[in-house]
């Protein structure tokens, strides 16, 4: 009789280990590091927001929505199981994304991380992600070095800035040929980081290539990272006179530089800013006519959403949150999280093996996106990645390059700061 | 290149100025106190934001509203004082340096989750987009940075006057020297302490509504010009305004001279080896006693 007991209790025990792990598996968690204080806060906050609605589209049940797992709730190859995403703080400092992305993945057992819009704060993350074998996505993370380093473990949605700077000839070339521009002089403007020192080398690369055409860059301006002004740094643009700004900024140094731009009347003929401050609305929102021109890739803009329905699904969910619309570096952090979250729906398992299998080979549903699909290639790039180049005109970003996704016509100057 | 030097100069002095006044208040806590007050920069931040409501609300341009965020940030110091610093001045060890460093990481966050993160701007500000130009465009002085560094330098005599010519100012200074023998003499020092963190909020203050028409106003506004008051008030010697003064325009000149010639990147390098350097030679500051 004891000895039926005892066979019973263990029985019971097993089934509530057991129905107690499958609930444990109803949510599955993964990170997602972010500066969400420090310098690059007001983008941060609006990146959360997007995963915020990238959880809510998997979650939730939108039976018109094209967007992959909108239909169903949850996970529906891991029995609707949940996904929830655990947000930690970086603070603009590569050594707290590091700490972040280790304690996420050892104290809160996360299954795959995503992230950290800094290329400087990525770096170390991804390297954590490496060591313990476990997906790591990044969004909006431009510096191509990221997909250099051989990881295995490592994915990236944006373009890079290998990719963006040739984007920036064939842009300007297209402007000189069409429009007559006469650009030649090139000033880089560049944050003394990852990001920063990263697209500037590459921009000297892509200058070299298309010196032909009779491109130059006449000066490279770095600057620190918390800059209280930047009057030396806007007067060597300045002696420089050049035609064309490439900036790689964020969003509070680029607004700092347009004002000095025009007190000091610095007047490029085209200024195309790498992922960074300018993508962010609240450059045109902080900066009002002194915005207008100024362009650079954007994975998305508003202008764009008569043609791309499913952007504007998202965005009539995220807008809310973050009164301003959607932007490119926020749509592709919200495309980290869809593509991590169907990877390990299509994997059927949170095995991070099985995930990285799914990522390595799957080419992924993206109806947001101008092309409309995400591929990563051996290195971890999404070899689909497109940007539109846009430009501010009438405080709207205008889609203008290429012609067949444009909504607006090139500007090819800049018009004089007091004439706006 | 040498035809821009004027432009450099110019620039350098109005920064120099501003900066300058930033870091009277600091001296001021420094050498009365013999506190550090690391959420100095944040107090200048308050101000920023407190200028900034001041004009979306009532629509009172910052120049206007400067009296009132002198006032605004006065009270804020006086009550930081009553509040938290009253409790740690005179302990020994590190109590003080620990509990500016805490109010610095609140006041910083406070205002990231009450105003949020975003950049905010006053663009419609009376001196905004307005210059002169001189020398047929060669030298360009943007008016909202002219008259901060007029307003700077008025409210750095402001204060130097009222500490050397009157009763208080003198009461000050005599508890900056000796504080039990200020105490022997019937000088209420408590007074003197809260009212020195009062007049230090008062600077930023002003400083802060002078900012607020040129620069941009979120969370961490303040944190670049509290790191350079720092290094001002140790290169011009503790509780020594004119001391902070003349710091301020050099530190203002290095940055934007040395900055164009050296790069960009290294100015702020150039400021803290000037102050290395100094603190080996001279660690009293160079204008200190």
């Amino acid at each position: 009789m004891k000895r039926a007991l005892l066979v019973a209790l263990i029985a019971c025990l097993l089934t509530f280990m057991l129905v107690g792990n499958l609930f444990a598996a109803q949510v599955i968690k993964i990170g997602a590091i972010l500066p969400l204080s420090g310098s690059a806060a007001a983008t941060g906050i609006k990146l959360k927001y997007a995963i915020e609605v990238a959880q809510q589209i998997i979650n939730e049940q939108f039976p018109n929505s094209d967007l992959p797992l909108a239909k169903t709730s949850g996970l529906p190859n891991l029995g609707g199981a949940k996904v929830e995403f655990v947000f930690a703080d970086h603070q603009a400092n590569p050594e707290i994304a590091k700490s972040e992305a280790e304690r996420l993945i050892q104290n809160e057992k996360v299954v795959a991380l995503i992230g950290c819009y800094h290329s400087s704060a990525t770096k170390p993350a991804s390297q954590e992600a490496e060591r313990f074998g476990i997906p790591f996505i990044a969004g909006s993370s431009s510096s191509a070095a990221l997909t250099e380093r051989g990881l295995k473990w490592f994915f990236r949605i944006a373009p890079n800035d290998d990719m963006e700077s040739e984007f920036f000839f064939k842009y300007m070339k297209y402007l000189n040929e069409t429009f007559n521009a006469g650009i030649k002089r090139i000033a880089v403007v560049y944050i003394d980081n990852e990001y920063g020192v990263h697209a500037a080398e590459m921009a000297a690369k892509w200058a070299k290539e298309y010196a032909k055409d009779g491109f130059e860059i006449v000066a490279q301006v770095k600057y620190p990272a918390a800059v209280s002004n930047v009057d030396t740094e806007v007067q060597r643009i300045k002696a420089a006179r050049p035609d064309a700004l490439f900036h790689a900024s964020y969003i509070a140094d680029t607004t700092l530089f347009v004002k000095k731009y025009k007190e000091l009347n610095v007047l490029p003929k085209v200024s195309l800013s790498y992922c960074g401050g300018y993508q962010d609305p609240q450059f045109v929102i902080n900066l009002g006519k002194d915005a207008e021109y100024f362009a650079g890739p954007n994975a998305i803009t508003s202008a764009l959403f008569a043609k791309i329905p499913s952007a504007k699904f998202i965005n009539d969910l995220y807008f809310p949150k973050s009164k301003v619309d959607i932007d490119g570096p926020t749509i592709e952090d919200f495309a980290s999280a869809m593509v991590i979250a169907d990877a390990i729906n299509q994997a059927k398992s949170t095995d991070p093996a099985a995930i990285q299998k799914v990522l390595k080979e799957v080419s992924f549903s993206a109806p947001y996106f101008v092309l409309g699909k995400i591929k990563f290639n051996a290195s971890g790039q999404n070899e689909l990645s497109a940007s539109v180049i846009t430009q501010v005109q009438n405080g709207k970003y205008e889609s203008v390059w290429p012609i067949e996704a444009s909504t607006a016509k090139a500007i090819p100057a800049f018009a004089p700061w007091n004439q706006r | 290149m040498l035809f821009l030097l004027p432009q450099m100069v110019a620039s350098g002095l109005m920064l120099g100025f501003v900066y300058a006044l930033v870091a009277v208040g600091l001296s001021l806590i420094w050498g009365v106190m013999d506190i550090i007050n690391f959420a100095y920069g944040e107090f200048l931040m308050l101000g920023m934001y407190s200028t900034f409501w001041f004009f979306s609300l009532f629509r009172m341009d910052p120049l206007f509203s400067l009296p009132i965020q002198a006032m605004v940030v006065f009270l804020l110091g006086f009550v930081v004082y009553k509040l938290l610093i009253k409790r740690v001045v005179d302990v020994p060890g590190l109590s003080a340096l620990l509990a500016t460093f805490g109010l610095r990481i609140f006041l910083r966050n406070l205002a990231q989750f009450l105003w949020t993160p975003d950049y905010r701007f006053i663009n419609e500000a009376i001196v905004a987009d307005r210059k002169i130009m001189l020398f047929d465009g060669m030298l360009i002085l943007g008016m909202p940075q002219l008259v901060a560094a007029l307003g700077s330098i008025l409210m750095t005599l402001a204060v130097f006057y009222f500490i050397q010519k009157t009763r208080m100012g003198r009461a000050i200074q005599a508890t900056s020297m000796d504080k039990d023998a200020a105490r022997l003499m019937g000088i209420d020092t408590e007074k003197v302490y809260s009212l020195t963190f009062g007049i230090a909020g008062a600077c930023v203050g002003v400083a802060a509504a002078l900012l607020a028409s040129f620069y941009p106003i979120y969370p961490e506004a303040g944190s670049i010009y509290g790191l350079i008051a720092l290094v001002i008030v140790a290169l011009g010697g503790f509780g020594n305004i004119k001391g902070a003064l003349y710091s301020g325009v050099i530190i203002g000149l290095t940055e934007s001279i040395g900055g164009f010639f050296l790069g960009a990147e290294f100015k702020y390098a150039l400021i803290f080896l000037i102050y290395l350097v100094v603190l080996q030679f001279r660690p009293k500051g160079l204008f200190g006693w």
